[in-house]
């Protein structure tokens, strides 16, 4: 005699929910227009996943997400930019909780993803620009060329790595505002009146909220670069007026930034010659130290180069110092009556309490 | 950094997290009659009630578990818990303070420079995992000691576990 589930290959079926996943895997990544072997690498950490006990009883919103978040991880591995805002928008889930079954993922199958290449991330964030090609909504002016605009915001959001705009930060703001600047670098005397907002609805996408901020903290960036500048130093500049020198500020940048900028250990400023060819990349690998740059602004100097919530630090609530007194706790110390009575309700409070609440 | 520099790094305490179990059955509807500076949150099953020194939050469920957070030392911890202890058994319950532990400490601690954060994700895999599009800081994990490091590109560091 030979067991049903011998002779049918029943245990070698996928469940439903499986071979549902394992097509909604799929879906995405033909969406996405994946190399192939993308899709089997998603579908190999997808069927790993549902498998493993942390996501094997998880609800099937989850488990939706589970395959958005294989997808994502798999391009994450080949260096393939796409956000988790785009995976997000595909799958229609709530950011909060596929962040949450990402990084358990992540965790749960001991998965090394590396970081995402900002660099790439300009490439596929401009490819979804509508303004490269001329169509009735976007005025003839406001056509540019593709591969400037690619190239101007690729400086521009290496720019911001040098300056601390990118560290800690979404990058979806930096690299649009990145590419509005350089846009409108390219032809100024038409975009110049041109706004954020605008721009973004001619180029057909989202307006991330962070983005005037990141626009402003590269104009302030770029006004202190084109002090610094010879032949603008004679222009009053203002924060309209210098994307027009934004193409000659990126020419020159690491001049610009040593000299705009000071170092904590009183380099020289000014007289430099530009730099020999030290990298424009961040410092060391490693990670290590820069010395923080003070919090104080010479006025009329250069001001150190740090991150900008250090610039313009929040007011924060100080936690007192321990007192000598705090610092004697033991833990076991005898507790008396009358300072418990002061968290109990006297019996009058209680009668007038439980008349308001009416439990 | 030299290795031969002496900077003092102040590591500030600023939460501590402990249970304890009373071993007998609290009705929440009578501490939250009774008991000043207390919510009840009927929907979920549990009252808070805050004392003021020292400046704890417990949250206490019918099964007799509490869980205080808000003290800034072990020590402050375990006299608050046993405040607390002493204020349900003043309410009349049969209050044994059993199975105190201190579950978790969250400490706080400025570098004196700014951190690359890509670069030093970069060099410290696997335990370094830094995702912008969710959070600005790395997090660092020392899985022998059970603590997770939140390290900010300001130099700031939150130490919890």
């Amino acid at each position: 005699e030979v067991a049903y589930s011998q002779s049918t290959g029943q245990k070698e079926q996928l469940s439903r929910c499986l071979q549902r996943g394992i097509r909604r895997v799929q879906d995405l990544c033909k969406v996405l227009q994946l190399p192939r072997v993308f899709e089997e690498t998603a579908v190999s950490y997808f069927q790993r996943a549902v498998q493993h006990s942390a996501f094997h009883l998880v609800s099937l919103e989850k488990k939706e997400l589970l395959g958005g978040c294989c997808v994502f991880v798999t391009c994450r591995q080949h260096n393939w930019p796409v956000t988790m805002g785009t995976i997000c928008s595909l799958l229609y889930a709530k950011q909060e909780l596929f962040a949450s079954v990402y990084l358990s993922l992540q965790k749960e199958l001991e998965l090394s993803v590396p970081a995402l290449s900002l660099a790439d991330l300009v490439k596929t964030h401009l490819n979804s620009f509508r303004l490269f090609q001329h169509t009735d909504d976007v005025p003839a002016p406001f056509v540019e060329d593709k591969e400037k605009v690619v190239a101007r915001t690729m400086q521009m959001v290496e720019l911001a790595s040098e300056t601390w705009l990118v560290t800690g930060r979404h990058p979806v703001p930096i690299v649009t505002a990145a590419a509005f600047l350089s846009w409108q670098s390219l032809q100024p005397g038409a975009r110049l009146s041109c706004t954020l907002g605008r721009f973004c609805k001619l180029a057909g996408v989202d307006l991330p909220p962070p983005a005037h901020l990141r626009l402003k903290e590269f104009l302030e960036i770029l006004l202190r670069m084109a002090s610094q500048l010879a032949w603008l130093r004679v222009f009053k500049l203002d924060k309209k007026t210098v994307v027009k020198h934004i193409g000659d500020l990126l020419q020159h940048r690491i001049f610009l930034l040593k000299n705009a900028f000071c170092q904590e250990d009183g380099e020289e400023q000014g007289a430099e010659a530009p730099s020999e060819g030290s990298p424009s990349s961040p410092p060391a690998a490693g990670g290590v130290a820069q010395e923080k740059g003070g919090k104080r602004q010479r006025e009329g100097g250069p001001r150190p180069l740090l991150p900008p919530c250090l610039i313009n630090p929040r007011k924060r609530l100080r936690t007192a110092a321990p007192s000598p007194s705090d610092s004697a706790i033991t833990g076991d110390e005898p507790i008396s009556d009358s300072e418990i009575e002061q968290y109990l309700r006297g019996p009058e409070e209680i009668r007038a309490f439980s008349k308001a609440k009416a439990w | 950094m030299d290795a031969d520099s002496d900077v003092a790094l102040d590591i500030l305490i600023t939460n501590v997290v402990c249970v304890f179990r009373t071993r007998c059955h609290l009705n929440l509807r009578k501490i939250a009659l009774e008991g000043a500076n207390v919510i009840y949150k009927r929907d979920v099953g549990k009252v808070l009630m805050k004392l003021r020194k020292p400046r704890i939050t417990a949250t206490i469920w019918s099964s007799g578990k509490v869980i205080c957070t808000g003290a800034t030392s072990e020590e402050e911890a375990k006299f608050g818990a046993r405040r607390l202890a002493r204020s349900l058994q003043k309410l009349g319950f049969q209050v044994i303070f059993t199975d105190f532990k201190v579950v978790n400490v969250l400490a706080v601690c400025n570098m004196p420079f700014e951190i690359r954060l890509p670069e030093f994700t970069k060099n410290n895999r696997p335990h370094a995992s830094y995702e912008p599009e969710l959070h600005p800081a790395v997090c660092y994990r020392i899985k022998p000691l059970r603590a997770t490091l939140q390290i900010f590109s300001t130099g700031s560091i939150t130490v919890t576990g």
